[in-house]
């Protein structure tokens, strides 16, 4: 057991701890991202640059053979796969990024008494900057020119809130992980290869056989997908049960990471 | 939240500010760690997986310092001094009993791991400062008389990776010692930067040294030990072999030491008698 009196310390009582917590998250995100960018606010541009040719790429090779399941528009296949080739981006990009997080940070950490978890949050954070001014705002124009209603461009920030959960949950897993497994890198890519795959994003998920598509039901990714194509490109009013799914598998998601991180984060110390 | 430690001493309130309370810790050796997925696995499959080793760094410690004591810590290499003062830092958590500390911590031991080398001196200065548990206005404020004391006012807008390795630890002690720390921990006495700089970071060790700063150095040094400390804790693989004035506790130190190093010249000759006969 520790305690402590002193501004320096995070057992100060809940509020203070939270200042002190969004303090240092804020330093933290703000040298990620000048780090990444340089002082050039175009660069966050690069990071769209990735979704948008691959979005490319699927539609010249996919977009005939499957423009049938999209009411015959090619056009409508590519914003589906951009959806979801955003979300994929978005996922993998900050999960491998707090991977390392916890690891890099080590040295840092055996000089100054700092909360572990703040590592991994602040890379899923810079990534959710990066995100809200690069594909959100394309995004949301889909969204509006599509359904032109408002009510849709609002609750699209709804499925992206379970994104954020997913990412969150699994970032705190894989970084606490990492600690223990400097290889997890490499099992890390497999994984990212299998959502990607396993994500209905160049294809219609009614290709997919029904005894099949069951187990892809545990991929955390497909129902945010799945929501924010409906609310996006249906051009429907929302479907909050899709929303509900969403969400639900995201908490769930932070939820088990959180907890294995909480019980792991005590034997970090010895090995970093 | 801390619980006032007192204790009446001739009839005056001496408050603790740093009390460890039968403290021990297990850690795990990062060199018998595999750290490896594949082989884990592997060995799990095969039935050869065994858990690794936990050993015994501290050993029921308990100690007691009160505030604005200069303490230095002494003890062989691997007697735990670093980790007592990493406990007392809150880096560590004990494995069983309590540390409770009183008072904000400078810890001045390897200044340049805050630091981003992309990123602009003021920047830096920032972000230290926040890592440090200052807020980001207050260290806005307190910029200038940094960059005063570093010698780095040419410098704010240069990223740190462009400074040489001087500069940059010039640096880090300002940051640190910008204000004045309630307790102070020295890892090893400070070599930072050029004579002159030395001499400046001298004069502010000092002036903490004479104020009410709670001050804890490890130090090899144990005439500087003698010479600077009013008390000294010596260590010895992880137990507390004894705490009191520096004078006693380096003279007892120098005394069992010598006395080793006697009984290990004897059996050196007995070994050596034994071969030549």
């Amino acid at each position: 057991m520790y305690q402590s009196e002193g501004r320096d310390f995070w057992d100060l009582g809940a509020q203070n701890s939270f200042m002190r917590y969004r303090e240092v998250l804020y330093v933290l995100v703000s040298r990620n991202l000048k780090v990444r960018y340089r002082g050039s606010l175009l660069g966050v541009y690069w990071s769209l640059l990735n979704p948008l040719i691959m979005t490319s790429v699927y539609t010249l090779i996919f977009g005939t053979a499957f423009a049938s399941y999209y009411d015959n528009s090619i056009v409508r296949y590519m914003l589906g796969a951009f959806s979801g080739l955003a979300v994929l981006n978005f996922f993998s990009s900050s999960t491998t990024q707090a991977l390392t997080s916890i690891v890099l940070n080590g040295s840092l950490m055996n000089k100054i008494r700092l909360p572990v978890s703040i590592f991994p949050v602040s890379m899923i954070a810079a990534n959710v900057f990066q995100f809200a001014v690069g594909a959100l705002p394309l995004l949301m124009m889909m969204t509006l020119l599509i359904s032109h209603s408002l009510t849709n461009v609002v609750v699209l920030f709804l499925p992206l809130l379970a994104l954020i959960l997913v990412a969150s949950g699994v970032g705190l897993l894989v970084s606490a992980l990492f600690v223990f497994f400097r290889d997890l890198s490499y099992f890390y890519e497999l994984v990212l290869f299998l959502l990607l795959i396993s994500s209905p994003i160049f294809y219609p998920q009614e290709i997919v056989p029904a005894n099949v598509r069951a187990i892809l039901v545990f991929n955390p990714l497909s129902s945010i997908i799945a929501s924010l194509r409906q609310i996006a490109i249906s051009g429907h009013a929302p479907d909050y049960s899709l929303i509900g799914h969403a969400l639900l598998s995201g908490a769930l998601t932070l939820v088990v990471g959180w907890i294995c991180f909480k019980r792991w984060h005590h034997q970090f110390m010895d090995l970093l | 939240m801390f619980q006032a430690v007192a204790s009446p001493v001739y009839g005056f309130v001496v408050m603790q500010t740093i009390c460890l309370d039968r403290v021990s810790l297990w850690r795990r050796t990062q060199e018998e760690f595999s750290y490896d997925l594949k082989k884990t696995i592997l060995s799990i499959l095969e039935g050869k997986y065994h858990k690794p080793p936990k050993h015994l760094v501290l050993d029921r410690l308990d100690l007691a310092i009160e505030s604005g004591r200069k303490v230095g810590i002494i003890g062989a290499n691997g007697a735990g001094k670093s980790t007592l003062l990493k406990l007392i830092c809150g880096i560590l958590q004990p494995t069983s009993g309590q540390v409770r500390v009183r008072g904000r911590i400078a810890p001045l031991i390897e200044l340049e791991a805050g630091f981003e080398p992309e990123l602009s001196v003021l920047d830096n200065i920032i972000l230290y400062g926040v890592l440090l548990g200052f807020s980001r206005r207050e260290m806005q404020g307190r910029t200038p008389s940094i960059l005063a004391f570093s010698g780095l006012e040419d410098y704010a807008l240069v990223p740190v990776k462009s400074l040489s390795s001087g500069m940059v630890a010039r640096l880090g002690f300002a940051i640190a010692t910008d204000v004045q720390p309630d307790i102070l921990i020295l890892d090893e006495v400070l070599s930072v930067g050029d004579a002159s700089f030395k001499r400046k970071c001298k004069q502010r060790i000092e002036r903490f040294w004479n104020s009410n700063t709670t001050v804890l150095l490890v130090s090899h040094d144990l005439e500087f030990v003698r010479q600077e400390c009013d008390q000294a804790i010596w260590l010895d693989r992880g137990q507390l072999k004894m705490q009191g004035s520096a004078n006693d506790v380096v003279d007892q130190y120098l005394y069992t030491v010598r006395q080793e190093l006697d009984l290990d010249s004897q059996e050196w000759n007995f070994g050596l008698k034994e071969v030549l006969c």
